[in-house]
């Protein structure tokens, strides 16, 4: 790669950008861009609720209950006509010192909504009672504390200062740090189990809420917030909704970047417009990479000022480039393979959702659980608490994505040449073509093999994230299934390409070379599962199912040739299956995964 | 009847080219998507939705004990458990026997205070904070109610709680108008895609050799694409019926969705003969689509909102006076858009 052919290009591409749009459409832009600025604290004080009115109430405007309906958007008072209910002109009647409702989905959920819309309108109107230690007779003072579950007797007892709490509490407002080092206990051994609730007593009144042990060591303890204090109904259970509005800050813009980009990309397949590119005397890979950096570039400008608005450090933009080099990998593969713009359209939304999918769930437990170190959007998030993110959780949430953008890259540029970019063709031969390209001798089989790896990597890590709150009779059959699947594929995908598109003589001895090649490329990628130590994956049970089945138990010789041995043979079954044509090739596969599931099966049993 | 070929044209090479089924598993993988944080989320407050029943054990102490006990008790989801000290609770906690711990403490004044412990880092942490919750506000009630001389106004009863189901809101509010919106909204992408298209490639000027003037070219086009939107919403409906959640005026909501669709695909139309290249177009499409349905949300009924009135049957004349408002806007776009088509052939 050429470096200033390279850059050449890039600024080719963006003058080019400019000096295409003319000044109508310049003007339109940013009377739509106005308008959306206008409109955004038009919304957020207006604040349009996509429920209002859904419930009908029906209750008197003398009634006590009409200043609750009235309070409550998706409420809405009707006549109180005592067949209203029956008549479906209402679905609930409040008065006479009854409710009734209609006995179906929407007459409960109004009744719930009436319900929790009466809680809030007591607590408005005791607000206005002079006597306020009457109006909200309870104050409680929420702390969280670790609750090691694993009873071994090492844990840090810490029982002592304690019943002190009990006149502490005298006092009506605890300030207890919640912190304290979990060793202050003093008159206690540690030893669960051999303690008499009443033997101890530390005359300390100030340690009267210390007895919370103290949060673990760097990893996701204290991200809730110390503690709460106020009336019952204040209390918030923790709730994810920061990683929500998150995900959407750093992703939507992304979606902009890569419509403008897919089309930058596919534009050059139109009419033949990329044949001088082509022809100069750059090589494609200089081409792509000059293509792509004025929108990477964007984009991690955008990335960087949002994290500048939303208060995170330079970490998090550290985090979410490769994600956004893999919205880009993903669009310019995409635009490859799309024959029209309507199509790339659809490849475009595609890429989108998926990926936003992938950094979004695990991020979604980003206070909760360890899983959520998946994501990129953790980090960010941890940025902005302010907690440190760990060497290995940064590592699991960035390596995956910028591997995968980066053999998605080497793929699309593998087809950026003339016979692949001016026909049309549809998206799976296509995709065949550029799987086929770079299979120059039968050793780059097992060399893609291992490069597929990310992919299968991040599509079980989403799996894993998307299972793990199911119930594990039923999360591990799936995950066994999903991940044979993955893997199965990914290991003969680009061997059945190779055989369709006449890279390697169809005959057994071939397909049987090529599949113990890619079932040995596999095992060595397969080494980067390792990552997931990192962070304690697969102390989570299903984690454990996804990436290291065969870790306990067996006797390391074993350990070492088993899996090998296995992925040789599924990719053999494959590969033999892909020699001789499509449907075969289904076939066999299936056989794989069965042959794999079997394998794992076993495994599971065997050490279970 | 050459608007008609065109359409089928149109609908052909929708079909070979397979985007059909990618816009319908799109949707599917969006609708699954939106559902499964939904119940994921839902499931972190209430496991018990999910089929596991699931018991939170809460440690009880402190001199306020037999008040807040027999509360604690009376959910369904949750026990107590007593214990003479705060000590013994905490250990219990450590020991994973419970899994909070309530320490209350009567003052002299009547209040109570509650020293709260929840566990951390845990899933079942938001759901045993929301349990805690429930039994501190119910306790809250039932000392309002013994404290009730000496207050100067009296909270009203809570009507009783039924099992509703938690999303009941999520599917009428946020799931249906996402379905309904989205194929209107891609339905307009695509006519901008199809027409900015032909104008790069240059076969606009193919088909004006044809019989067939520029307003009947996007005619044809668009019927095919506003016809799209409305089928694809059918089909949906009639899964959420069959999933058991009934859909109370399906037509009112198709009519809807067709309006929608017909402002959205005038809209990518007229960008698309404007400005003549994809890349600008679908941009402006992009913004002013998000900018319209701001727009949109600020009036008495959001779009949102109508689907959502609509489907769940409680539309009231607002509603349906908004219903023919958007089908008078997208008359009066479509109108507009051939005019424009019009001059543009000149």
């Amino acid at each position: 790669m050429n470096p200033r052919s390279v850059l050449r290009i890039a600024r080719w591409e963006t003058t080019r950008s400019a000096g295409d749009v003319d000044r109508r459409t310049a003007v339109a832009f940013v009377v739509v861009l106005l308008v959306i600025a206008a409109l955004v604290p038009a919304l957020v004080t207006y604040g349009p609720t996509p429920g209002e009115g859904i419930y009908r109430v029906g209750v008197d405007d003398d009634d006590d209950y009409r200043g609750v309906v009235a309070a409550e958007a998706t409420l809405a008072a009707v006549d109180r006509a005592p067949s209203g209910v029956r008549t479906g002109d209402a679905d609930l009647l409040v008065g006479d010192g009854g409710f009734v409702w209609a006995d179906s989905a929407k007459g409960r959920a109004s009744l719930a909504a009436l319900r929790s819309a009466t809680v809030a309108f007591n607590d408005r109107r005791m607000a206005r009672e002079d006597n306020q230690s009457a109006a909200f007779p309870v104050v409680v003072t929420l702390t969280y504390a670790d609750q090691s579950v694993s009873v071994t007797g090492q844990q840090t007892g810490d029982d002592a200062g304690a019943d002190a709490g009990d006149q502490a509490g005298d006092t009506g407002d605890q300030t207890g740090d919640g912190t304290s080092d979990g060793t202050d206990g003093g008159t206690d051994d540690g030893t669960a189990g051999t303690e008499q609730p009443d033997s101890e007593r530390d005359d300390d009144g100030s340690e009267a809420v210390s007895d919370l042990p103290s949060a673990p060591e760097g990893g996701l303890g204290g991200l809730l917030g110390d503690q709460q204090t106020g009336t019952p109904s204040s209390l918030s259970p923790p709730f994810p909704l920061r990683s929500l509005i998150l995900a959407f800050a750093f992703l939507l813009p992304l979606n902009v970047v890569i419509q403008a980009y897919g089309s930058s990309v596919l534009a050059e397949r139109i009419n033949r417009r990329g044949e001088p590119l082509l022809v100069a005397p750059v090589s494609p890979a200089d081409i792509v990479a000059g293509k792509t950096l004025p929108y990477l570039a964007g984009a991690l400008a955008l990335i960087a000022g949002i994290a500048v608005l939303v208060g995170a450090g330079p970490l998090a933009v550290a985090a979410v480039a490769p994600l956004a080099a893999l919205f880009l990998a993903a669009t310019f593969l995409g635009a490859m393979l799309a024959r029209s713009y309507k199509e790339l359209t659809f490849v475009t939304v595609t890429i989108s959702v998926t990926l936003t999918a992938y950094a979004f769930v695990p991020a979604v437990f980003a206070e909760v659980h360890p899983i959520a170190s998946i994501s990129p959007l953790t980090v960010v998030v941890d940025s902005i608490t302010g907690e440190g993110t760990t060497a290995g959780a940064f590592v699991l949430s960035t390596v995956p994505p910028a591997l995968a953008a980066t053999v998605m890259f080497g793929l699309g540029t593998g087809v950026y040449r003339e016979e692949d970019m001016f026909t049309q063709r549809p998206i799976p031969a296509k995709l065949l073509d550029a799987l086929a390209a770079p299979l120059d001798s039968r050793l780059r089989v097992g060399l893609w093999t291992a490069l597929f790896m990310p992919f299968v990597f991040v599509t079980e890590l989403f799996a894993v994230a998307v299972l793990f709150v199911a119930p594990v009779e039923l999360s591990v059959p799936l995950l066994l299934g999903t991940v044979a699947l993955v893997e199965e594929i990914a290991k003969s995908l680009h061997v059945y390409a190779g055989f369709e598109r006449g890279r390697f003589p169809r005959t057994l001895r071939t397909s049987l070379v090529l599949g113990a090649l890619s079932g040995a490329g596999f095992f060595l990628g397969e080494k980067l599962l390792l990552l997931t130590q990192l962070v304690g994956l697969p102390g989570i049970e299903v984690a454990q199912f996804a990436f290291s089945p065969s870790v306990v138990g067996l006797p390391p010789g074993v350990l070492l040739v088993a899996p090998l041995v296995l992925h040789v043979v599924t990719a053999g079954i494959s590969a033999v299956g892909a020699a001789r044509g499509r449907l075969e090739y289904v076939l066999a596969v299936l056989l794989a995964v069965l042959v794999h599931v079997a394998y794992n099966v076993a495994v599971v049993v065997g050490v279970a | 009847m050459r608007r008609l070929v065109l359409a089928k044209r149109t609908l052909g090479s929708l079909r070979s080219e397979k985007t059909i089924v990618l816009a319908l598993a799109i949707q599917l993988f969006i609708a699954a998507f939106s559902s499964f944080l939904v119940v994921g989320l839902v499931s972190l407050y209430d496991p018990g939705t999910t089929g596991d029943a699931f018991e939170v054990e809460v440690g009880v102490a402190g001199n306020a004990t037999d008040d807040l006990a027999p509360v604690v008790q009376r959910g369904d989801a949750r026990s107590a458990v007593v214990y003479e000290s705060r000590s013994a609770a905490m250990e219990a906690f450590r020991d994973g026997r419970v899994d909070a711990v309530l320490h209350a403490t009567r003052q002299s004044s009547g209040r109570v205070v509650v020293s709260a412990v929840a566990p951390e880092g845990s899933f079942r942490t938001t759901f045993v904070v929301s349990q805690v919750k429930d039994a501190l506000s119910e306790y809250e009630r039932h000392r309002r109610a013994d404290l009730a001389d000496s207050l100067a106004r009296q909270p009203l009863d809570l009507p009783p709680e039924r099992d509703a189901n938690p999303y009941f809101s999520f599917t009428y509010t946020v799931l249906l108008p996402l379905l309904a919106f989205l194929p209107a909204f891609i339905s307009g992408s695509v006519m901008s895609d199809t027409l900015a298209e032909e104008a790069e490639r240059g076969t606009l000027e193919l088909l004006r050799v044809a019989p067939l003037s520029l307003p009947e070219i996007v005619d044809g086009k668009a019927l095919a694409l506003v016809g799209l939107a409305p089928a694809q919403v059918a089909l949906w409906l009639a899964l959420l019926a069959y999933n058991g959640s009934a859909v109370s005026n399906p037509l009112a909501v198709l009519a809807l969705v067709t309006g929608a669709a017909a402002v959205f695909v005038a809209g990518g139309a007229a960008l698309a003969l404007g400005i003549g290249a994809r890349r600008e177009a679908q941009l402006l499409y992009s913004f002013a689509a998000l900018a319209a349905f701001g727009l949109a949300s600020l009036l008495p009924q959001s779009p949102q909102n109508l689907v959502a009135r609509f489907a769940v049957g409680s539309p009231n004349v607002v509603t349906w006076l908004s219903l023919a408002g958007v089908l008078v806007a997208a008359a009066t776009g479509y109108a507009a858009l051939r005019w424009l088509a019009g001059q543009t052939t000149g």
